[in-house]
């Protein structure tokens, strides 16, 4: 009876998610590219080879692997403080609830081109105010050690509201009469931040990292807008790996082997993190 | 297949605004778009004006104002094609493309309206770039080629080998008459592979056989070249910021009179001769290096026009072709934006050598273009030789080792990508 209720379900993932998957995998063990005239010619895994000794891709994955992991702990820190104000009585919450999800509303490719102008070497107003400063040039777009930290900045603005909202809606979630029995039993306020709340809070955190790890991983569209994967392919993720090799190379056997070991990749990222929290018996909570 | 014309939707929605834009005008005239960088279209505006008066009712051109930047407008026009329906009839190629665009099956061969006695009329460089498999898939706009910028008050003639350009810029580097010896582009970037393609025909060497599809990168030719390069910068001829450097920057260094000798392209010539340039008047134009014996290379860059194969408007479209490329176009271009002609003849035009004196300069290096090798995998090849290059000279490592690996991969790369040996 439980299979057959979650047939539905399974059915769509299976659709939407397994076949290009499956399809995905079939295409990395061919070469498809204008040498072969765009169809698959079987290459006997000579794909997977490539990519093993492909120091493009390898430096890719980490730099995709550095910024997600900074730009997702950076927004949980901020996310939490945030719901935590947000989730007290004050006048004029209503409002400025409204107001932090603006950056979640608007399109990224829209709030990445604005990015791109204020951090614009020689006219923008970062670089007009550190000239008026003293302070020289900055060339933040244009420096490999420096760019990558613009990009994670601009994917903390646009993201921490996402967790915020979900973390807001865990803090709602808890039932005021914990903590009054809390506050009862002599507990401070800061003991029931680390007693009561953030134990509580715990599946919300876990599910929301889980959510962005996965967004931050495929990074794409931010990069391909802020900076085209430069300066010098210091913020060029798999993702837009995987596009060049598609749709600039045209050699879509090798795109689709990019992606797939992408894919790999985080799913081994993902599966350690969980062994990690389960060993120190953080995940306890979920096994309800 | 459904993926990529997903993936093209958009790019495709955003061209068609902008045909609908751009198209306008009289509804019987046969409408003929081309999609050209922002560059092209403002230097073409007053040619598009004349060329519509001309052919009132009969033909109405329209340029589409592509973005500037090389590869954006590749990606652009790729995502329409790779939908089946591009909404331009001609598109102007930088030579690198043409091997791929022809391979996916985009062009049509121009063949049947371009013939031997055309081709003449080309200077030699010019010819070079616009065939595959047999067919002319592409004519010329501009040429384009590699140039040994050098400082006449600092030597009487140009270097000619190897071991001359190193004896002249260190020696005035040694007694400190000029900061830098010899300025060029070493950073991971297109760039880079043009110098090494220039320094590798100087020392008899080739990157790649394209019929066999076979590398010839690991060769004793290319160990030296490369090894040539590396010893520039760890001998102090050319400075380590090199390593870094693209077109500006050389071209930054050589113009406040800090390098004695430049790598560069065509354009920089007029730069140099701007009243803030501190070497105005005292630069020539020559050709890179060469060992002795061997002829000295200059990489092609250049860009030309190339008819879509689903093109309605194919006679139109050729008609239109042939106007921008001819030689009123071609003078217009070279004397108000300073284009370089293609045409043979105009490189001894006294009205053309009046505005630039270099011209015959241009015409030499011309007459020794080198294509990079025309495969439809060039994009990729080539970041392997950038990488592998730009590691040998930024870490410790031989010319030896780095060489023998860009062979590796690169032959990797080939077999992966379905490439017949």
């Amino acid at each position: 009876m439980t299979m057959l209720l979650a047939a539905p379900a399974l059915l769509l993932i299976a659709v939407v998610f397994g076949w290009p998957m499956l399809r995905y995998a079939w295409l990395s063990f061919h070469a498809d590219s204008v040498l072969t005239g765009l169809e698959p010619v079987a290459n006997g895994g000579a794909n997977w080879l490539r990519l093993a000794a492909d120091q493009r891709f390898w430096l890719d994955a980490g730099q995709t692997a550095r910024f997600a992991l900074i730009s997702v702990s950076l927004e949980l820190l901020l996310a939490l403080a945030i719901a935590l104000l947000l989730h007290q009585r004050w006048r004029g919450r209503g409002a400025v609830r409204a107001l932090t999800l603006l950056p979640w509303a608007l399109p990224t490719t829209m709030m990445a081109l604005g990015w791109r102008w204020i951090f614009n070497t020689p006219y923008g107003p970062i670089e007009v105010l550190a000239r008026s400063l003293g302070l020289g040039s900055l060339d933040l777009l244009s420096t490999p050690s420096i760019t990558w930290l613009v990009t994670v900045f601009a994917d903390v603005w646009k993201t921490t509201p996402f967790i915020t909202l979900i973390l807001l809606a865990g803090l709602q979630s808890i039932p005021e009469d914990l903590y009054s029995a809390f506050r009862l039993e002599g507990g401070t306020p800061l003991q029931a931040l680390r007693r009561v709340t953030l134990p509580l809070l715990l599946p919300y955190i876990l599910l929301s990292l889980l959510f962005r790890l996965a967004q931050a991983f495929g990074v794409f569209d931010l990069v391909q807008v802020l900076t085209g994967g430069g300066p010098a392919g210091s913020t060029e993720s798999i993702a837009l790996y995987a596009y060049l090799n598609g749709m600039r190379f045209l050699d879509f056997g090798y795109s689709a082997t990019v992606m797939l070991a992408g894919f790999l990749l985080l799913t081994a990222m993902i599966l350690a993190g969980t062994l990690l929290l389960k060993s120190v018996g953080l995940l306890r909570p979920l096994d309800r | 297949m459904k993926l990529r014309r997903w993936l093209a939707g958009g790019a495709l929605a955003l061209l068609m605004a902008l045909g609908v834009l751009v198209g306008s005008a009289s509804s019987r005239a046969e409408e003929v778009s081309i999609l050209m960088p922002s560059s092209f279209t403002d230097a073409s505006a007053d040619l598009v004006k004349t060329f519509n008066r001309e052919h009132r009712g009969r033909i109405h051109l329209s340029l589409i104002r592509g973005p500037l930047n090389t590869e954006s407008i590749s990606d652009l026009a790729i995502s329409s094609l790779l939908l089946g329906d591009a909404p331009f009839d001609a598109l102007l190629m930088d030579v690198t493309w043409l091997p791929k665009y022809a391979a996916a099956g985009w062009l049509e061969p121009l063949d049947p309206w371009f013939d031997q006695g055309d081709q003449e009329q080309l200077v030699q460089g010019a010819r070079l770039g616009n065939d595959y498999d047999g067919h002319l898939y592409r004519w010329p706009l501009v040429a384009d080629v590699g140039l040994l910028y050098w400082r006449t008050d600092l030597m009487d003639q140009p270097p000619a080998t190897p071991d001359a350009l190193v004896e002249v810029a260190g020696r005035l580097v040694n007694s400190e008459t000029v900061a830098n010896g010899f300025v060029w582009q070493g950073r991971q970037y297109e760039g880079l592979s043009c110098d090494f393609l220039e320094v590798l025909q100087g020392f008899g060497g080739h990157w790649m056989d394209t019929t066999t599809n076979t590398m010839e990168l690991d060769t004793p030719a290319a160990t030296a070249a490369a090894a040539w390069l590396n010893d520039l910068i760890s001998e102090g001829v050319s400075p380590y910021a090199v390593t870094n450097y693209a077109e500006a920057e050389s071209l930054q260094a050589f113009k406040a009179g800090d390098a004695a000798l430049m790598r560069n392209w065509p354009y920089a010539w007029a730069e140099l001769q701007k009243d803030d340039s501190t070497v105005k008047g005292n630069v020539g134009i020559s050709l890179m290096v060469a060992q002795p014996g061997e002829r000295p290379g200059a990489t092609l860059g250049s860009w030309g026009l190339s008819l879509m194969r689903q093109s309605q408007h194919q006679e139109a479209a050729v008609e239109a072709i042939r106007y921008l490329t001819s030689e009123t176009a071609q003078r217009q271009r070279f004397l108000n934006n300073g284009y370089t002609p293609i045409q043979a003849d105009l490189f001894n035009d006294p009205q053309m050598l009046k505005a630039s004196p270099v011209l015959p300069d241009l015409l030499e290096a011309l007459n020794h273009a080198v294509v990079r090798p025309p495969t439809p995998l060039y994009a990729q090849l080539s970041d392997v030789v950038q990488r592998e290059l730009n590691g040998l000279f930024t870490a410790a490592g031989s010319a030896d080792e780095a060489m023998s690996t860009t062979q590796q991969r690169s032959q990797t790369l080939l077999r992966a990508a379905g490439a017949k040996p």
